[in-house]
């Protein structure tokens, strides 16, 4: 019985299902045909006025390039559309940043890099009506060759880089779609934060930026970080070079962990296992045991720590520095120093338009700095620190709030964004830092801040082997370990110092921005390895 | 740090009241009218609160520059301690903890502080002075003289803790000189006229009676505002005045030789009318040059 009564009602209620599912099948079937004879309507449409299109030949979706032919076109670039070209007749390639049609019209803002302008196509003696329709439906981000004639405009055009003049379009042909869907808006990813939150607009969260970075790299913003960087680069290189040091690359497969055990990736390695180098110190320095006085090497980085703060990378770029000295490590702190001077120069003077750019999306103070840089002894700092009331011992190591407390106040008194702070206690260095000569407590060694937090950590090396195992063995490490490295300094080594600055974390601090993924193009850290 | 402020403060005071005492005068005379009565009456807190303000600032100023205030039983105020010779910066500055004093003074390259730069090599004679130039990001194209115009550096330099004091120039886009020492217990100083005051107590103690110490402010006032700045008839009429007092006495605020002419040479020297002044002045500039304190402010200033 009652499985009976159980099976009836399932019955009904296939019943009733089926019925609801013919409807169902019905109404489907009637929209596709719908569907269908719509779309038969407008492919006759299409058809019909391709047939009446005069401008069909002026647009379009252009056959990939495969290099058929090399075209002797000049093509401008945005940024150099200004009213002096007005009335000209020019070809461009850009981006589809936005497109807005209006009736007979339709608003393209064309886009190279950090540079944009806007276009129209309407209705007119070379544009038709499909032409418009066709340019409206061209989907954002897509590439398209265009020819059109420069105009000067009466008002000028906020939203774009190119204020006085627009493009009124004669032929335009894709030449990469993009996909309609995009995994981020450009216009979202340049957002500030808090701006547009009563409109609700929307800002993208860092970790969708980071997987989609092909599309954010796009921005204005990201643009001009990594042009910057570039700067940076530059700047190093020459400033070096003027002072004449040599660039050598290093090895970044090693044998032996250079600094300690810890923090290092082991790779595999044929039979047997190596590492990742942590830094190229120990390449520097037989460098300068090979007499080549003054290097310096830009190249990856590896630190295998597993730490998620906004200011590591498990790889980065160093740009390192070794040199020789003749009587006073200070020799080589001015180096250093200067080479950080004419950098933060360098970018002051022709990185402007990029600093603002990125102070658009993230407002900072300008980078201050001092010319020569300032350089504060070690109790000196403890004095201003213990005069804001942080009570430490005189051999201790400055916590990260310290310095940056430190920072502000060296801020509050000598308004400097860079400083080095000199004569760090020798505990609190490693075994191959040279020890001060007059105070045994105090060592040749010095860290450098850039707006609170430490970018460089530098010192007079050891360069007598003896001394070097010495204070190896105070330091209880394994001499078989680190055997050859000792040995480079048995045959006679000049007294020479040096440090390392990691290039995202200067551009970070540089432009006042809060995490160092922003300044790494594909960063690596312990959750991220794509892409 | 506040023996420049209790001394202005009794210089306030004691024109405030002298100007009141006279104001009540005429009143007494004339009859009463309820809104002089009231403002009277006002003036009276006013004065109050400057004499509680005064005390408070002499109560702080010896806290601040007594090692032990338990202990001293010297010190009864802070005029009594300026009068001492004594110029020991732990009374004066404060306990260092065995780090360098750096005092931090920021100036535009446009109008250098000549009086300051003279003071600097004074206090050079005294204390073993850290002496560094550094040029702020805000400014660019600083003339070498000015890179230099604290002489060459100090052979110990690379040693900043062998120094008793550091006096550290900016060359920064700034409106007026400014000065900062304690960023903890002191607001920064501004204006040339107060920090040259600053940097005169290191020197020499003001003078203790309260009037003559008047005198030198209303000098360096007069100076800084007046010469330095003024219109050319005003110079010509503080020049005249100059020349008066300098009939009087040797040096500007008396027999003995004071901030007020330090600023006032600079001063002169700035204005470029050193050569048209009268005889007295002329005089005056010459003793003040055979001083051999003011050849930093004549290089900058040839």
């Amino acid at each position: 019985m009652m499985k009976d009564g159980v099976q009836g009602a399932t019955e009904e209620e296939q019943q009733a299902q089926s019925k609801k599912g013919l409807k169902k099948q019905q109404k489907e079937a009637e929209k596709a045909a719908k569907k269908a004879e719509k779309q038969a309507k407008q492919a006759a449409d299409q058809q019909s006025s391709e047939e009446d299109d005069f401008a069909k030949h002026r647009y379009g979706v252009s056959a990939m390039v495969q290099s058929q032919e090399k075209l002797d076109r000049t093509l401008v670039q945005i940024q150099d559309l200004t009213p002096a070209k007005a009335d000209q007749l020019v070809w461009l390639r850009a981006r589809v940043h936005t497109s807005r049609a209006k009736g007979k019209q339709c608003f393209l803002v064309l886009r190279q890099q950090q540079f944009n302008v806007q276009a129209l196509v309407a209705v007119g003696d070379r544009a038709s009506k499909q032409m418009v329709k066709f340019a409206a439906n061209i989907t954002k981000e897509s590439i398209v060759d265009v020819e059109a004639s420069v105009r000067k405009v009466e008002l000028k055009i906020e939203s774009c880089s190119q204020q006085d003049v627009e493009l009124h379009i004669e032929r335009i042909f894709v030449i990469s779609q993009a996909e309609p869907r995009l995994p981020l808006q450009l216009e979202d990813a340049v957002r500030p934060d808090g701006e547009g939150e009563e409109e609700g607009r929307a800002t993208v969260n860092q970790d969708t930026k980071l997987d989609n970075r092909v599309i954010d790299l796009r921005t204005t913003t990201s643009q001009a970080i990594f042009r910057l960087q570039s700067g940076v680069c530059q700047l190093f290189r020459d400033t070096l070079t003027n002072k004449g040091f040599v660039e050598i690359q290093t090895p970044k497969i090693i044998s032996a962990a250079s600094e300690g055990g810890a923090n290092v990736f082991t790779v595999s390695y044929f039979k047997t296992s190596a590492y990742l180098a942590q830094s190229p110190q120990l390449y520097k320095q037989m460098c300068i045991c090979a007499d080549f006085d003054k290097v310096f090497c830009v190249g990856p980085v590896f630190r295998a720590e597993d730490s998620n703060t906004h200011r590591h990378l498990t790889e980065f770029v160093g740009l390192d520095i070794e040199m020789a000295f003749n009587y006073h490590y200070h020799e080589v702190i001015e180096s250093i120093t200067d080479t950080m001077v004419q950098i933060f120069k360098g970018l002051r003077d022709n990185f402007q338009t990029e600093i603002q750019m990125v102070n658009k999306q993230y407002p900072s103070e300008p980078f201050k700095f001092l010319e020569p840089t300032l350089r504060l002894e070690y109790t000196e700092a403890l004095a201003m620190l213990h005069e804001a009331g942080v009570e430490m011992g005189d051999e201790e190591d400055l916590s990260t709030p310290n310095e940056k407390l430190l920072g502000r106040l060296v801020k509050e008194k000598y308004d400097t964004d860079f400083y080095v702070l000199d004569k760090y206690p020798l505990a609190v260095r490693p075994f191959y830092t040279m020890p001060d000569p007059n105070n045994p407590k105090y060592s040749n060694s010095y860290d450098m801040f850039m707006r609170g937090e430490e970018i460089l950590s530098g010192a007079q090396r050891v360069h007598d082997a003896q001394l070097l195992t010495e204070r190896a063995t105070h330091h209880q490490i394994d001499l078989e370990k680190i055997k050859a490295y000792i040995d480079s300094f048995r045959y006679g080594a000049p007294p020479h110092g040096g440090g390392g600055i990691g290039l995202e974390r200067v551009c970070m601090l540089y432009l006042g921005l809060h995490n160092v993924r922003q300044t790494s193009m594909f960063p690596r850290d312990p959750k991220r390895l794509t892409p | 740090s506040t023996l420049v402020p209790s001394c202005r403060i009794s210089s306030i005071v004691g024109t405030v009241s002298t100007w009141h005492r006279g104001y009540r005068a005429t009143i007494n005379n004339g009859k009463v009218d309820p809104a002089v009565k009231a403002l009277q009456a006002r003036q009276d807190v006013i004065i109050r609160k400057l004499y509680e303000l005064k005390a408070a600032a002499e109560g702080l100023a010896k806290i601040v520059t007594t090692p032990d205030a338990d202990l001293d039983l010297t010190v009864g105020s802070s005029l009594a301690l300026q009068s001492s010779s004594s110029t020991d910066l732990d009374t004066l500055l404060g306990k260092n903890h065995g780090a360098l004093r750096d005092i931090v003074i920021n100036a535009n390259p446009s109008q250098p502080p000549l009086s300051l730069l003279v003071l600097h090599s004074l206090l050079c004679q005294r204390y073993r002075v850290l002496s560094t130039v550094h040029v702020h990001s805000s400014v660019s194209n600083v003339p070498p003289q000015l890179l230099s115009c604290l002489g060459a550096p100090h052979a110990d330099s690379y040693a900043r803790h062998l120094f008793q004091l550091g006096f550290t120039l900016i060359w920064k886009d700034v409106p007026k000189p400014q000065m900062k020492f304690s960023i903890q217990n002191m607001c920064p100083i501004e204006g040339e006229a107060n920090v040259a005051r600053f940097l005169y107590k290191l020197l020499a103690p003001y003078p203790s009676d309260p009037g003559a110490a008047t005198l030198v402010d209303s000098w360096v006032d007069t100076a800084f505002f007046q010469l330095a700045k003024g219109s050319a008839k005003k110079r010509t009429a503080v020049l005249r005045a100059l020349n008066s007092a300098l009939g009087r006495n040797p040096w500007m605020a008396g027999p003995e030789f004071s901030l007020a002419d330090v600023a006032c040479y600079c001063c002169v020297l700035q204005s470029g009318s050193a050569s048209a002044a009268a005889a007295n002045v002329q005089r005056w500039i010459k003793s003040c040059e055979n001083l051999g304190h003011f050849s930093p402010a004549k290089i900058l200033t040839q």
